[in-house]
């Protein structure tokens, strides 16, 4: 399915499926429970609890997608030894709102400060070292390519981990039962894999799927400028 | 293995306890004593608002720019304790933005007893009780009580009220703490606002000096009441020392 470059470390399989659990582990220290995935401001603004499990869907279907491809992309670019510039500029032409870009931004200096712990050594995250912000799709392509996960595993990385961030995230802001929260989230499993298909292959930046979604950009917008919030994005 | 940190940063100073203890207002006080002679900033962790970080910048004691806000998701102690980033990622930003910043206050969005900071987020940290919380409350101990690097027993102007015996408070704290200070504050005590202003004086020049090594009071304390309990987590605890995060 996907390219599966191996890293430079050659990791075997085994050692990569610990490393994919580690990076989907919300007790990993990279500030994941500062998030909703926009969750908050559209329940704020009236969306139906139950449609939680449609909620996650659209953002699978667009901006996780997007985000998903970046990654992809910047991790082929750091193992062929190439930069990620361009690459995180594709991703902001295609994230319009700035407080969506900020969000990810935070969120990526929080995993380059785990990445330097866990890979002191590796050359492929020289790069952001380089960046005073790079985005989280950015940072996480990096340490796929540190880490040695394959293209496929990154993209269900990062669409599992938009799921149990809104999954959990609802639970703190809308009456719900954790059992079922969980199992909305077994429940889009194949919406995550999905998505393998359509990007994990990626390699040039313009192919990044552009999938704006205006309702959520609105919400995003919205949460930055309010002063009653549980989630910073 | 504690190692010393270097006053190459700014000092990070936590300021934690129950809610409404006076942690604020002690912030609050800090700076408008120090913010002549220090370059201070503040990191509020409120749990619903931005109440704090408003209060603090409507008090005009420090330019509102170097008064930030941190969202924790409802879980104030997560980022205190086993998930620091957006705490520090804020101390890097108000550093950069600020440079240099020589004292960076840090309150918790306390709600309990058992909070305390981790070592790789704050160099030092005051845990603040007031009096109305009751005489007995220096007793039932907790990490932070019993070994924060200061405890304030604040509002002492309201002992009168509350049928509180401060004395009496401060010698069952000091003794709980074996011997770690101890200072009795109310902002109506200007002598108690100079010995608590003394001591984060101390802080940061013993930071300056390269002298402090970051204590961990310990981890969240047993819900036991149970002298025994206390005894060991004192026992299990008292030596715990970490590094700090010297990686940014
Ligand atoms: N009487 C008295 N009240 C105080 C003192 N310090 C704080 N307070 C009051 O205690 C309340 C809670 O203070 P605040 O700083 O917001 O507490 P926090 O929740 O711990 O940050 C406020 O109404 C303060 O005005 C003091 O020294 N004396
Ligand atoms: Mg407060």
């Amino acid at each position: 399915m996907s390219s599966e470059l191996t890293s430079p470390e050659h990791p075997s399989p085994g050692i990569t499926e610990l490393l994919l659990m580690l990076l989907a582990d919300a007790r990993l220290p990279t500030s994941g429970h500062t998030q909703s995935g926009g969750l908050e401001p559209a329940l704020r603004d009236g969306l139906d609890p139950s449609r939680l499990v449609e909620y996650c869907r659209t953002r699978l279907a667009t901006v996780t997608l997007t985000e998903a491809a970046t990654a992809v992309v910047c991790r082929h670019r750091a193992l062929a030894g190439q930069g990620t510039d361009d690459v995180e500029l594709a991703w902001a032409a295609r994230t319009p709102s700035d407080a969506q870009r900020a969000a990810s931004r935070a969120m990526g200096r929080a995993y380059r400060r785990l990445a330097r712990h866990l890979w002191p050594d590796a050359a492929v995250l020289g790069e952001l070292e380089a960046v005073r912000h790079p985005s989280r799709p950015r940072a996480l392509g990096l340490v796929a390519a540190a880490g040695g996960l394959s293209g496929g595993q990154l993209v269900r990385l990062v669409g599992y981990d938009d799921v149990q961030t809104v999954v959990s995230a609802s639970l703190k802001l809308s009456p719900g039962d954790p059992m079922k929260a969980a199992g909305w989230v077994l429940g889009l499993r194949e919406d995550i894999e999905s998505m393998v298909p359509r990007c994990a292959d990626l390699v040039d930046p313009h192919l990044i799927p552009a999938l704006s979604a205006p309702l959520m950009e609105a919400w995003a917008q919205d949460h930055a400028a309010t002063t009653r919030r549980l989630f910073s994005a | 293995m504690p190692e010393s940190v270097r006053g190459t940063r700014a000092l990070r100073l936590g300021v934690c306890g129950p809610v409404g203890t006076g942690k604020s207002s002690l912030i609050g006080l800090l700076c408008r004593e120090l913010a002549d002679r220090l370059s201070l900033a503040v990191i509020t962790n409120d749990i619903y608002t931005d109440e704090d970080a408003r209060m603090l910048r409507a008090a005009g004691v420090l330019a509102p720019e170097r008064i930030r806000a941190v969202e924790t998701g409802a879980c104030p102690h997560t980022a205190i304790r086993d998930d620091i980033t957006a705490n520090l990622l804020a101390v890097e930003d108000l550093e950069l933005d600020f440079d240099p910043v020589e004292l960076i206050l840090v309150e918790s969005g306390g709600d309990n007893l058992t909070a305390t900071f981790s070592p790789a987020l704050v160099d030092t940290q005051i845990f603040v009780l007031d009096v109305a919380g009751g005489g007995d409350v220096v007793r039932k101990g907790g990490p932070g009580i019993s070994r924060a690097d200061l405890l304030v027993i604040n509002k002492t102007d309201l002992a009168e009220h509350v049928d509180v015996d401060v004395p009496r408070m401060v010698r069952e704290g000091l003794a709980e703490r074996d011997h770690r200070p101890v200072i009795a504050l109310s902002r109506k005590n200007p002598d108690s606002i100079q010995a608590l202003k003394a001591w984060v004086l101390t802080q940061v020049d013993s930071f300056a000096a390269g002298a402090l090594v970051p204590q961990d009071p310990g981890p969240m304390a047993p819900h036991g009441h149970g002298d025994a309990t206390d005894a060991q987590d004192r026992e299990g605890h008292h030596q715990h020392q970490n590094v700090p995060a010297g990686d940014r």
